[in-house]
Protein backbone atom coordinates (compact mmCIF):
# COMPACT_ATOMS: atom_id res chain seq x y z
CA UNK A 1 0.00 0.00 0.00
CA UNK A 2 1.92 3.03 -1.24
CA UNK A 3 1.10 6.65 -1.88
CA UNK A 4 0.88 7.57 -5.50
CA UNK A 5 3.15 10.66 -5.70
CA UNK A 6 1.74 11.64 -9.09
CA UNK A 7 -1.81 12.19 -7.87
CA UNK A 8 -3.35 14.75 -5.55
CA UNK A 9 -6.88 15.47 -4.37
CA UNK A 10 -8.05 19.11 -4.15
CA UNK A 11 -6.00 21.02 -1.51
CA UNK A 12 -8.80 21.28 1.08
CA UNK A 13 -9.28 17.52 1.12
CA UNK A 14 -5.53 16.94 1.18
CA UNK A 15 -5.45 18.83 4.49
CA UNK A 16 -8.69 17.73 6.14
CA UNK A 17 -8.86 13.99 5.38
CA UNK A 18 -5.66 13.00 7.26
CA UNK A 19 -6.88 14.99 10.29
CA UNK A 20 -10.26 13.22 10.16
CA UNK A 21 -8.66 9.81 9.77
CA UNK A 22 -6.27 10.52 12.64
CA UNK A 23 -9.15 11.50 14.95
CA UNK A 24 -11.08 8.38 13.95
CA UNK A 25 -8.13 6.06 14.53
CA UNK A 26 -7.59 7.67 17.95
CA UNK A 27 -11.30 7.17 18.66
CA UNK A 28 -11.12 3.50 17.68
CA UNK A 29 -8.10 2.94 19.94
CA UNK A 30 -9.86 4.60 22.90
CA UNK A 31 -13.09 2.70 22.26
CA UNK A 32 -11.36 -0.66 21.92
CA UNK A 33 -9.46 0.12 25.11
CA UNK A 34 -12.73 0.77 26.95
CA UNK A 35 -14.35 -2.41 25.57
CA UNK A 36 -11.34 -4.55 26.47
CA UNK A 37 -11.24 -2.96 29.94
CA UNK A 38 -14.93 -3.80 30.43
CA UNK A 39 -14.27 -7.40 29.33
CA UNK A 40 -11.29 -7.57 31.70
CA UNK A 41 -13.50 -6.47 34.58
CA UNK A 42 -11.81 -3.10 35.15
CA UNK A 43 -15.30 -1.55 35.43
CA UNK A 44 -17.30 -4.00 37.56
CA UNK A 45 -20.42 -1.80 37.42
CA UNK A 46 -20.59 -2.35 33.67
CA UNK A 47 -21.44 -6.03 34.16
CA UNK B 1 -42.80 15.79 23.24
CA UNK B 2 -39.86 15.56 25.68
CA UNK B 3 -36.31 15.79 24.34
CA UNK B 4 -35.54 12.27 25.59
CA UNK B 5 -38.46 10.99 23.52
CA UNK B 6 -38.03 13.20 20.47
CA UNK B 7 -34.33 12.44 19.88
CA UNK B 8 -34.65 8.64 19.67
CA UNK B 9 -37.89 9.01 17.72
CA UNK B 10 -36.03 11.05 15.08
CA UNK B 11 -33.17 8.52 15.08
CA UNK B 12 -35.69 5.76 14.55
CA UNK B 13 -37.48 7.43 11.61
CA UNK B 14 -34.16 8.27 9.94
CA UNK B 15 -32.89 4.71 10.45
CA UNK B 16 -36.01 3.12 8.97
CA UNK B 17 -35.94 5.46 5.96
CA UNK B 18 -32.26 4.66 5.49
CA UNK B 19 -32.94 0.93 5.84
CA UNK B 20 -35.68 1.16 3.21
CA UNK B 21 -33.34 2.92 0.75
CA UNK B 22 -30.53 0.41 1.30
CA UNK B 23 -32.82 -2.62 1.01
CA UNK B 24 -34.38 -1.12 -2.13
CA UNK B 25 -30.90 -0.82 -3.60
CA UNK B 26 -30.18 -4.39 -2.49
CA UNK B 27 -33.28 -5.60 -4.36
CA UNK B 28 -31.69 -4.25 -7.57
CA UNK B 29 -27.96 -4.84 -7.04
CA UNK B 30 -28.15 -7.94 -4.80
CA UNK B 31 -25.02 -7.05 -2.83
CA UNK B 32 -24.99 -8.96 0.45
CA UNK B 33 -23.24 -6.06 2.17
CA UNK B 34 -26.28 -3.90 1.49
CA UNK B 35 -28.64 -6.56 2.78
CA UNK B 36 -26.68 -6.70 6.06
CA UNK B 37 -26.49 -2.89 6.29
CA UNK B 38 -30.24 -2.73 5.68
CA UNK B 39 -30.91 -5.25 8.44
CA UNK B 40 -28.48 -3.38 10.71
CA UNK B 41 -30.32 -0.10 10.15
CA UNK B 42 -33.64 -1.82 10.93
CA UNK B 43 -32.04 -2.86 14.26
CA UNK B 44 -30.88 0.75 14.74
CA UNK B 45 -34.45 1.90 14.12
CA UNK B 46 -35.92 -0.64 16.56
CA UNK B 47 -33.46 0.54 19.24
CA UNK B 48 -34.47 4.17 18.75
CA UNK B 49 -38.17 3.32 18.63
CA UNK B 50 -37.94 1.44 21.94
CA UNK B 51 -36.16 4.40 23.54
CA UNK B 52 -38.95 6.72 22.32
CA UNK B 53 -41.64 4.31 23.55
CA UNK B 54 -39.93 4.18 26.94
CA UNK B 55 -40.17 7.98 27.02
CA UNK B 56 -43.89 7.86 26.20
CA UNK B 57 -45.12 4.73 27.97
CA UNK B 58 -42.54 4.22 30.70
CA UNK B 59 -41.13 0.86 31.72
CA UNK B 60 -42.27 -2.26 29.90
CA UNK B 61 -40.25 -5.51 29.90
CA UNK B 62 -40.83 -6.22 26.19
CA UNK B 63 -39.73 -2.71 25.17
CA UNK B 64 -36.64 -3.08 27.33
CA UNK B 65 -35.73 -6.52 25.95
CA UNK B 66 -36.18 -5.40 22.33
CA UNK B 67 -34.11 -2.28 23.01
CA UNK B 68 -31.31 -4.20 24.69
CA UNK B 69 -31.16 -6.96 22.08
CA UNK B 70 -31.36 -4.83 18.92
CA UNK B 71 -30.10 -1.45 20.15
CA UNK B 72 -27.32 -2.47 22.53
CA UNK B 73 -26.20 -5.96 21.47
CA UNK B 74 -26.76 -6.60 17.77
CA UNK B 75 -26.81 -3.36 15.80
CA UNK B 76 -23.08 -2.61 15.46
CA UNK B 77 -22.12 -6.22 14.77
CA UNK B 78 -24.72 -6.66 12.01
CA UNK B 79 -23.80 -3.36 10.36
CA UNK B 80 -20.16 -4.40 10.62
CA UNK B 81 -20.94 -7.75 9.03
CA UNK B 82 -22.08 -5.83 5.94
CA UNK B 83 -18.65 -4.22 5.75
CA UNK B 84 -17.05 -7.65 6.21
CA UNK B 85 -18.78 -8.78 3.01
CA UNK B 86 -17.11 -5.87 1.21
CA UNK B 87 -13.61 -6.36 2.56
CA UNK B 88 -12.87 -10.07 2.94
CA UNK B 89 -13.23 -13.18 0.80
CA UNK B 90 -16.80 -14.34 0.44
CA UNK B 91 -16.13 -17.72 2.06
CA UNK B 92 -14.59 -16.06 5.13
CA UNK B 93 -17.51 -13.62 5.29
CA UNK B 94 -19.99 -16.53 5.14
CA UNK B 95 -18.24 -18.29 8.04
CA UNK B 96 -18.28 -15.09 10.13
CA UNK B 97 -21.94 -14.61 9.19
CA UNK B 98 -22.82 -18.09 10.48
CA UNK B 99 -20.96 -17.39 13.74
CA UNK B 100 -22.68 -14.01 14.11
CA UNK B 101 -26.12 -15.52 13.44
CA UNK B 102 -25.53 -18.27 16.01
CA UNK B 103 -24.22 -15.77 18.57
CA UNK B 104 -27.21 -13.51 17.88
CA UNK B 105 -29.67 -16.36 18.54
CA UNK B 106 -27.82 -17.14 21.77
CA UNK B 107 -27.93 -13.46 22.72
CA UNK B 108 -31.66 -13.26 21.97
CA UNK B 109 -32.38 -16.27 24.19
CA UNK B 110 -30.29 -14.80 27.05
CA UNK B 111 -31.92 -11.35 26.78
CA UNK B 112 -35.47 -12.71 26.57
CA UNK B 113 -35.02 -15.07 29.50
CA UNK B 114 -33.16 -12.60 31.74
CA UNK B 115 -34.64 -11.44 35.00
CA UNK B 116 -35.22 -7.67 35.03
CA UNK B 117 -35.49 -5.02 37.72
CA UNK B 118 -36.14 -1.47 36.41
CA UNK B 119 -35.27 0.12 39.75
CA UNK B 120 -31.64 -0.82 39.11
CA UNK B 121 -31.53 1.73 36.27
CA UNK B 122 -31.47 4.48 38.89
CA UNK B 123 -28.85 2.85 41.05
CA UNK B 124 -25.82 4.25 39.22
CA UNK B 125 -25.09 7.65 37.71
CA UNK B 126 -28.07 6.98 35.47
CA UNK B 127 -31.19 8.82 36.51
CA UNK B 128 -33.50 6.27 34.95
CA UNK B 129 -34.63 8.83 32.34
CA UNK B 130 -32.85 6.75 29.69
CA UNK B 131 -32.88 3.00 29.21
CA UNK B 132 -29.87 1.25 30.70
CA UNK B 133 -28.63 -2.32 30.78
CA UNK B 134 -28.34 -2.04 34.55
CA UNK B 135 -31.96 -3.28 34.70
CA UNK B 136 -30.75 -6.81 33.85
CA UNK B 137 -30.43 -8.88 37.02
CA UNK B 138 -29.37 -12.26 35.60
CA UNK B 139 -25.56 -12.57 35.73
CA UNK B 140 -23.67 -13.01 32.48
CA UNK B 141 -26.23 -11.46 30.14
CA UNK B 142 -24.55 -8.07 29.96
CA UNK B 143 -21.17 -9.76 29.61
CA UNK B 144 -21.98 -10.84 26.06
CA UNK B 145 -22.57 -7.26 24.86
CA UNK B 146 -18.91 -6.11 24.70
CA UNK B 147 -18.06 -9.10 22.49
CA UNK B 148 -20.65 -8.04 19.92
CA UNK B 149 -19.54 -4.42 20.19
CA UNK B 150 -15.88 -5.36 19.84
CA UNK B 151 -16.70 -7.16 16.59
CA UNK B 152 -18.92 -4.28 15.49
CA UNK B 153 -16.28 -1.64 16.21
CA UNK B 154 -13.51 -3.54 14.47
CA UNK B 155 -15.56 -4.33 11.38
CA UNK B 156 -17.83 -1.31 10.95
CA UNK B 157 -15.61 1.54 12.14
CA UNK B 158 -12.31 -0.18 11.42
CA UNK B 159 -13.54 -1.35 8.01
CA UNK B 160 -14.69 2.13 7.01
CA UNK B 161 -11.40 3.70 8.12
CA UNK B 162 -9.44 0.96 6.36
CA UNK B 163 -11.34 1.56 3.09
CA UNK B 164 -10.88 5.32 3.39
CA UNK B 165 -7.13 4.93 3.96
CA UNK B 166 -6.80 2.59 0.96
CA UNK B 167 -8.56 5.00 -1.42
CA UNK B 168 -6.76 7.96 0.14
CA UNK B 169 -3.30 6.53 -0.37
CA UNK B 170 -4.05 5.72 -4.00
CA UNK B 171 -5.76 9.11 -4.41
CA UNK B 172 -8.78 7.53 -6.09
CA UNK B 173 -12.54 7.73 -5.52
CA UNK B 174 -12.63 10.82 -3.30
CA UNK B 175 -16.37 10.35 -2.74
CA UNK B 176 -15.68 6.97 -1.14
CA UNK B 177 -12.91 8.38 1.03
CA UNK B 178 -15.29 11.05 2.34
CA UNK B 179 -18.20 8.62 2.60
CA UNK B 180 -16.19 6.15 4.64
CA UNK B 181 -14.88 8.88 6.96
CA UNK B 182 -18.48 9.98 7.63
CA UNK B 183 -19.67 6.37 8.13
CA UNK B 184 -16.82 5.67 10.58
CA UNK B 185 -17.54 8.88 12.51
CA UNK B 186 -21.26 8.09 12.63
CA UNK B 187 -20.64 4.52 13.74
CA UNK B 188 -18.30 5.46 16.56
CA UNK B 189 -20.54 8.20 18.00
CA UNK B 190 -23.20 6.00 19.69
CA UNK B 191 -20.45 4.03 21.44
CA UNK B 192 -19.03 7.23 22.90
CA UNK B 193 -22.57 8.37 23.68
CA UNK B 194 -23.02 5.25 25.77
CA UNK B 195 -19.81 6.01 27.65
CA UNK B 196 -20.86 9.63 28.29
CA UNK B 197 -24.26 8.39 29.42
CA UNK B 198 -22.62 6.11 31.98
CA UNK B 199 -20.79 9.18 33.26
CA UNK B 200 -24.18 10.72 34.00
CA UNK B 201 -24.35 13.23 31.12
CA UNK B 202 -28.07 13.60 30.32
CA UNK B 203 -29.28 12.66 26.82
CA UNK B 204 -25.69 11.99 25.67
CA UNK B 205 -26.57 8.56 24.30
CA UNK B 206 -29.65 9.74 22.42
CA UNK B 207 -27.91 12.80 20.93
CA UNK B 208 -24.97 10.68 19.77
CA UNK B 209 -27.32 8.04 18.33
CA UNK B 210 -29.15 10.69 16.29
CA UNK B 211 -25.93 12.29 15.08
CA UNK B 212 -24.57 8.83 14.33
CA UNK B 213 -27.58 7.91 12.19
CA UNK B 214 -27.33 11.23 10.31
CA UNK B 215 -23.60 10.80 9.63
CA UNK B 216 -23.92 7.15 8.55
CA UNK B 217 -26.79 8.12 6.23
CA UNK B 218 -24.83 11.04 4.72
CA UNK B 219 -21.71 8.89 4.47
CA UNK B 220 -23.55 6.16 2.60
CA UNK B 221 -25.09 8.66 0.17
CA UNK B 222 -21.67 10.29 -0.34
CA UNK B 223 -19.99 6.92 -0.91
CA UNK B 224 -22.43 5.83 -3.64
CA UNK B 225 -22.50 9.22 -5.42
CA UNK B 226 -19.41 10.20 -7.42
CA UNK B 227 -18.40 13.86 -7.16
CA UNK B 228 -18.19 16.17 -10.15
CA UNK B 229 -14.84 17.74 -9.24
CA UNK B 230 -12.99 14.87 -7.62
CA UNK B 231 -10.55 14.42 -10.49
CA UNK B 232 -7.05 14.23 -9.12
CA UNK B 233 -4.32 16.64 -10.20
CA UNK B 234 -0.66 15.77 -10.73
CA UNK B 235 1.64 16.71 -7.88
CA UNK B 236 3.45 20.01 -8.49
CA UNK B 237 6.81 19.02 -7.05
Amino acid sequence: MKNDPKRRFPPLYEKLIPIGLGILILGIVILLGVIVAVLAGVFPAAH
Amino acid sequence: MKLLTLLPFLSSILSFVFAFLILKRYSVKRGLHELLWGIGMVFYGIGGLCEALYGILGWHPLIFRLWYLFGAVLVAAWLGQGTVYLLVKRKTAHILMILLAAASIYGAVRVFTAQLDPTLMTSSLHTGSELSGHAIVTPGVRTITPFFNLYGTLTLVGGAVWSAVLFWRKRVLLHRVLGNVLIAAGAILPAFGGTFSRMGIPAALYICELLGAVLIFLGYLRAITPMKNEAVAPAVN
